[in-house]
């Protein structure tokens, strides 16, 4: 099925592998910065919208 | 320090609430009008101005810019001031975004129905809309930069992410795609033509919905979920990593709408790798989305705001799976300009922007009106026949889009085709379009039982306008502040994250669009492809007015079952001078790309008159508006400079001669009507369309006809 998906680049590939060499550079960049992030500030960021002192109304109290 | 005490802005947040469904209950009745039209086309009401072709796009624009984009400024205006701990920038410009957007918005509702449109898809308003288009999306990026400077949260939390990369990828989209070159106050031709404008197009078409209607819900998604699960968000850690990967990767997607066209085949296959590797990240927020409510699926049961979130959610996984599966070429072939499509669309808008937007209204306004929600078995009655309307939506539509699809391709064991007649295909699915309407009715319905429950519940309330609020300032940051990772730094960097944006979704932009803008030989030029004549030109005019791509497409595939039906399969410098471009998305009628001579003059002018006189069953809308309309003319001379400027080449001072060789033909074609007994005037608007369709594809039949 992936036939026609080959036969139609024609000696285009630069554009396919170089698309792809950047993406996975990003990527790992990406992950890389992740890595390297705190647990304590994935905490806090993550309690962001629970802590913008918002007063829950009577219908949805918090438990 | 002290902490400071500041009020949030909910007025404004109310405000764009009411647009969003005020003018939901209006796309979606419009919506349901030209679905209805689609079975029984005096649904028309015999009017131009309410005929199919131009309040499709009414539609359209209606739910995507109107119903959602307001839900987008209320979603953004309501977290943003939160999560940054800070009321909205300036008051004034709130106001004026706010009423700068309507006036947007009643404007498309004006000019659309006037036949005012550039034909690109979700595009369609003309320049000086767009003008204001960009002015008013200026000032909201003013406001909402200038909450983000002026902070009482240090972190830009992930939701605000999106939000930045929707402000400045929309601003990228809509520039490029509105290079048009005005000829009137409310007429431009696009300064692309043909296969660059396509692609120019779909690069805009596909991120509206990846920026539009994506990534401004995802970040309400980070932000409303866990305030309505009362948890926070599963991972956070997913959320930036999904956050990057998407909007890096949707950006190269826009070709999987051009599949088989005359695009070159490395952007086509390059449109597709990309389309396929974009199920990872909409899957990873889709997950977390959903694992957000671990721990909390017994709340489901009982809260309706988190069933509409879940079943949004769902939605949303089943569209962004079907998505990068529809670009794969082989169902693509079959898919392609059927209802399929148009079902695809629909899961997404109403199962996904539809149900998030509800959950964030019933969520919300109890909320800014200190109150309880007016009544909760409403609410739960609209969820049911809501969802009941999506399905009642999306099967027929299905299984009307496999159905046509399948008769299309379909040969004879003799290898005839096996329904000639593109006509019997469409009665066949006649059926579920009836069906369709009434999953249409079915959620119009609930949305309007949410009107009414809300606007109860805002008057047993009363609205807090400015609510208070104290948070501690922000300190100086300091060495000690300053440590942790780049990105911990980025978090709180807002103009270098929006840069960083930027140049994420301009590398694919431009490695997909400059070869094809820039290196002629992806565009082979074809010699006896010419311009169109003057009154073959005004007649395009007339085709784009009533919105004819709309149902007919203008690009034969290489598929033998098209070059069977249709004739030969389209070649890129067939399109040279085609400035818009007009190859259509969806096949409700055939393809026209070859329609020229086809048929004789007076086919054509009955079809018009009346469909079904040629065609009985039809469900083409009668034009009988263009024979009694006369052709404005003093155009002609304009429309000669203009596409002479944007490279077509009529002669210097052509201009001068157009409108004499338009009546030429013009009388030509009446004269050649005149022997079939039919008696119009030359000047009548019918006569340029009937010059422009018998124009068209022609012109490579010459070229085979002197290689010969």
């Amino acid at each position: 099925m992936f036939k026609q998906f080959t036969e139609n680049i024609n000696g285009h590939q630069v554009y396919l592998l170089s698309s792809l060499g950047i993406f996975l550079v990003f990527f790992i960049v990406v992950a890389v910065m992740l890595f390297r992030l705190r647990k304590t500030h994935i905490d806090h960021m993550s309690a962001l919208p629970l802590a913008d002192g918002d007063t829950p109304t009577p219908n949805t109290l918090i438990p | 320090m002290q902490p400071e005490k500041f009020y949030y802005d909910n007025k404004i947040v109310r405000n764009f609430g009411i647009a969003t469904i005020v003018w939901g209950i209006i796309g979606m009745t419009v919506g349901l009008i030209v679905a209805i039209q689609l079975f029984k086309p005096g649904m028309n009401m015999g009017n131009q101005y309410t005929t199919f072709g131009r309040i499709r796009p009414l539609h359209t624009n209606a739910v995507i810019f109107a119903f959602v984009g307001n839900a987008i400024f209320m979603g953004v205006y309501y977290s943003l001031q939160r999560l940054l701990k800070a009321r909205m920038f300036s008051n004034i410009l709130s106001q004026v975004h706010f009423w700068g957007w309507q006036l947007i918005i009643v404007s498309a509702v004006i000019t659309l129905p006037l036949g005012l449109t550039t034909s690109h898809e979700y595009a369609e308003l003309e320049w000086p809309i767009d003008i204001a288009i960009t002015l008013i999306w200026v000032v909201f990026g003013i406001n909402m930069f200038g909450t983000i400077f002026k902070r009482r949260e240090r972190h830009l939390y992930v939701a605000i992410w999106f939000y930045i990369a929707t402000f400045v990828t929309i601003a990228v989209l809509h520039i490029v795609n509105s290079f048009e070159l005005p000829i009137s106050a409310f007429k431009s031709y696009m300064v692309y033509a043909g296969v660059q404008d396509a692609l120019v197009q779909w690069w805009y078409g596909h991120n509206a919905v990846a920026f539009f209607l994506t990534t401004p819900y995802l970040g309400m998604m980070y932000y409303f979920l866990p305030k309505m699960a009362n948890r926070p968000v599963y991972s956070y850690k997913l959320s930036i990593l999904h956050f990057w990967a998407l909007i890096f990767i949707y950006i190269w997607a826009g070709p999987h709408h051009l599949l088989y066209t005359t695009l070159p085949g490395w952007a086509q296959s390059l449109g597709v790798a990309f389309s396929i590797m974009l199920i990872a990240p909409s899957w990873g927020g889709m997950i977390n989305g959903l694992l957000t409510l671990r721990g909390a699926w017994d709340k489901v049961r009982d809260d309706v705001v988190l069933k509409f979130m879940v079943v949004g959610l769902t939605a949303y996984g089943m569209a962004t799976f079907e998505g990068p599966m529809l670009s794969l070429k082989q169902i693509n072939g079959l898919a392609h300009f059927t209802d399929w499509i148009v079902a695809h669309v629909h899961v997404g808008a109403l199962g996904w922007n539809g149900f998030l937007t509800f959950a964030i209204l019933y969520w919300l306004i109890p909320r800014i009106y200190k109150t309880e929600l007016y009544s909760k078995k409403m609410a739960s009655f609209h969820f049911w026949i809501g969802t009941l309307g999506i399905l009642f939506y999306a099967i027929p539509m299905y299984w009307a889009g496999f159905t046509q699809g399948l008769m299309l391709k379909e040969f004879t064991p003799e290898g005839m085709l096996k329904y000639p007649s593109f006509l019997e295909t469409t009665l066949r699915i006649i059926p579920m379009h009836m069906m369709r309407s009434v999953g249409g009715t079915l959620y119009l319905l609930g949305v309007i039982v949410m009107a009414y429950n809300l606007a109860r519940t805002m008057a047993q309330g009363k609205l807090v306008a400015n609510e208070a609020a104290e948070a501690m300032p922000l300190e100086p940051v300091t060495a000690t502040t300053d440590g942790g990772s780049w990105h911990r730094k980025l978090e709180r960097r807002p103009i270098p994250l929006m840069v960083g944006a930027l140049i994420v979704i301009l590398i694919g932009s431009i490695i997909e669009l400059m070869p094809t803008m820039t290196i002629s030989s992806n565009v082979p030029t074809i010699a006896s492809v010419k311009p169109y004549t003057p009154l073959e030109l005004q007649g395009r005019d007339v085709y784009i007015r009533e919105g004819c791509s709309n149902c007919h497409s203008q690009t034969v595939r290489p598929f033998r079952s098209e070059t069977e039906r249709y004739g030969e399969y389209s070649k890129a410098g067939e399109f040279v001078y085609d400035h818009p471009f007009l190859w259509g998305s969806k096949r409700t009628g055939p393809d026209l790309a070859r329609e020229g001579q086809k048929y004789g003059n007076a086919w054509h002018y009955n079809h018009m008159l009346d469909p079904r006189l040629m065609s009985p069953g039809s469900i083409m809308p009668n034009y009988d508006w263009l024979i009694s309309q006369t052709l404005d003319t003093t155009t002609t001379r304009a429309k000669i400079n203009a596409m002479r400027k944007l490279g077509v080449p009529y002669a210097v001072g052509y201009e001068n001669q157009a409108n004499a060789d338009l009546n030429a033909q013009a009388q030509q074609i009446a004269d050649n009507l005149g022997k079939d007994k039919i008696k119009v005037k030359s000047d009548k608007e019918i006569i340029a369309l009937i010059a422009y369709l018998q124009r068209l594809g022609v012109d490579i039949k010459a070229n085979k006809t002197a290689s010969k």
